[in-house]
């Protein structure tokens, strides 16, 4: 494999982090919370994705109207009874600790009723697209991978389209950026909270379904994309969407590169200790704002 | 309470808990109290950083983890007693953990917890895939066995599980005793104020970086030496297990449900919980994995919905409240006769 090919494998596969590190940085920008439980929610989203999948028996993308639905409502409610009444309780706080450690403790059960339910079974949806890649030149893609990286990019742009052109997106920007200024304008700051959980995590449905056909569902899945995805986000700049974006690419590339001349899990260690290494560098990310770290 | 109610308080405690063994002789059930103490051990010192400093850590099973290995390569390439061998991963522990909240500490709120969790993950990783530190054998995935000895005290090797509970009875002992001077000495005084408003500590001219770095080694120091007795105790180190997310979030979930930044609430919490978890796990079988875990998890969300303070908060209130009851009505008696 050349290294033309590992830099688009890595950009596909890159496009699927941003997704994910997306909704962590909407969550981050608008309640200044960081979702300890998005990698453990993203791990749901592919398991309601295979199991649509296995019952159904249908294009494995179809699964998109059932579970960024479902993630969004799953969002929605998570926020609405478990995360709010902790908020209000600390409203005043710039940034609420017992949110995060809430998120944290719902990760741990989460991560563990999988593992009680579901078992540790690697779980993947096996289609007759397993197996075919596309070549063009010495560039070759697998289909999954491919596709993944195309919704993933539909994704974000309806997502940008709605933040930017919609009354809610603007009262989603406004709450992030002054939540006592917008909550005098009148808007309703908590509902505001509702929604942007409800919306980071539908996408991360999207992400579960577009991960199913060439990844797994298992348990502590969400581990290694929750913990990259924190990385993903730092890099960019918290709470930053083009942050996100980039910082995700950037990390797909890395990642894949790095593989083409060390073994596939010591890129781990290289992306983990060299985050690190730009924590000290440039702790307020590659497009965040000075003011928040 | 003053410091003498205290200490009368403390010492009776040590004493009744020292006398468990005692009664309860069966192993299988000596190992489960061992167990209890352990965690309450790893909770309390987890508590140091995350709760007095109020920094987050997510990957404490990492200095467990540094501990565990650091003395058992020792002891088996050069033969250095565990006792020493502790020390030395405590003291290893503590020069990373002040590596690793470096580039963190100047900032606020969730970086560090993030950085703890890069890091943690990195080394689980690092400890997998490593096979061999320059000749000596670390076992890499297949994990590291402790060779045993026989019933050499001076090795940290024992045949019965009783002196592995005063072993462990004696650490949480320290640790608690150790929480109880910072909470009252000046870096005590700091951490509070650097907890409840770090702007306001700094203009004060208090160095908040310097006194959150000071806590996150004495945590890691500790949380190293509670990985040494788990390798002599179980004599066998397997990196998910030892240097896993599932003991990082255990240590953080136990503090939190006992009160973090308090002196006994990680105790309590360890206590607890994993009494309550070990309970489950005999009554429903081994089938059903991680159960202990949905439940401290579910305890951490209910406690930090209803009490955020932890339990051993409304705990101290309802002692005090007895205690001036008991005065009362011995006051009343006193009056009566």
């Amino acid at each position: 494999m050349g290294l033309t090919n590992a830099v688009v494998n890595g950009i596909l596969m890159g496009s699927v982090y941003a997704l994910i590190a997306l909704g962590l940085t909407l969550i981050f920008g608008i309640m200044k919370v960081v979702n300890f439980a998005h990698g453990a929610l993203l791990m749901i989203a592919m398991y309601a994705a295979y199991f649509t999948w296995l019952l159904t028996k249908a294009n494995p993308y179809l699964a998109l109207v059932v579970v960024a639905p479902l993630m969004f409502a799953i969002g929605y409610l998570l926020q609405r009874y478990l995360i709010r009444p902790v908020f209000k309780a600390e409203a005043d706080t710039r940034e609420p600790i017992s949110a995060l450690l809430l998120t944290a403790g719902l990760m741990v059960t989460l991560e563990n009723a999988a593992l009680l339910v579901f078992g540790g079974d690697y779980l993947t949806a096996k289609t007759s697209m397993t197996g075919v890649t596309y070549h063009l030149g010495s560039v070759s893609v697998s289909a999954a991978r491919l596709y993944a990286f195309l919704i993933t990019f539909a994704a974000g742009g309806v997502f940008h389209l709605f933040l930017k052109h919609t009354e809610t997106g603007r009262a989603m920007r406004a709450v992030g950026q002054d939540r006592s200024a917008s909550s005098l304008m009148g808007i309703n700051v908590y509902k505001i909270y509702d929604i942007a959980f409800g919306a980071g995590v539908a996408l991360l449905g999207v992400a579960g379904v577009v991960l199913i056909p060439f990844y797994y569902a298992q348990p502590s899945v969400g581990q290694i994309f929750g913990t990259r995805a924190f990385i993903t986000v730092v890099l960019g700049g918290l709470g930053s969407v083009p942050g996100a974006l980039v910082g995700g690419l950037l990390i797909g590339v890395v990642e894949s590169v790095a593989a083409q001349f060390m073994e596939a899990t010591w890129t781990q260690v290289l992306i983990n200790y060299g985050f690190l290494v730009f924590l000290f560098i440039k702790p307020s990310g590659l497009f965040g704002s000075p003011y928040d770290s | 309470m003053s410091i003498k109610g205290q200490a009368i308080w403390g010492f009776g405690a040590v004493a009744a808990l020292a006398a468990v063994p005692l009664f309860l002789t069966q192993p299988y059930y000596l190992h489960t109290v061992i167990m209890i103490l352990f965690y309450a051990f790893l909770a309390s010192s987890w508590n140091i950083v995350g709760g007095f400093a109020g920094q987050l850590s997510l990957g404490h099973s990492a200095y467990a983890a540094i501990g565990g290995y650091t003395s058992t390569l020792l002891f088996i390439h050069t033969g250095l007693t565990p006792w020493v061998g502790m020390l030395v991963g405590g003291l290893i522990a503590a020069i990373i953990a002040v590596l690793v909240g470096m580039p963190t500490f100047r900032l606020r709120g969730a970086y560090y917890a993030l950085a703890t969790v890069a890091f943690a993950e990195g080394f689980r990783v690092i400890l997998e895939s490593t096979k061999h530190v320059g000749k000596w054998d670390t076992g890499g995935a297949e994990g590291l066995m402790v060779p045993l000895k026989g019933n050499m005290p001076s090795l940290m090797q024992f045949m019965g599980k009783a002196p592995y509970y005063y072993v462990i009875l004696g650490m949480l002992v320290l640790v608690v005793l150790v929480s109880w001077y910072i909470d009252r000495s000046k870096l005590g005084y700091y951490l509070t104020a650097l907890r409840e408003d770090e702007e306001a500590a700094q203009a004060l001219g208090s160095n908040t970086a310097i006194a959150k770095l000071q806590a996150a080694a004495i945590s890691a120091f500790f949380t190293a030496l509670g990985g040494t007795f788990y390798a002599q105790l179980v004599r066998f180190l397997e990196p998910p297990a030892i240097a896993g997310a599932d003991l990082s979030s255990q240590m953080v979930l136990l503090a939190i449900v006992g009160g973090r930044g308090t002196v006994l609430g990680p105790v309590l919490g360890g206590v607890l919980l994993t009494t309550l978890g070990e309970l489950t796990r005999a009554k429903l079988g081994g089938s059903l994995l991680g159960i202990h875990l949905i439940l401290y998890g579910i305890g951490v969300m209910v406690a930090i919905l209803y009490k955020p303070q932890g339990l051993i908060d409304p705990l101290m209130a309802g002692v005090r409240k007895l205690a001036r009851v008991v005065n009362r009505s011995r006051a009343a008696a006193e009056t009566g006769r």
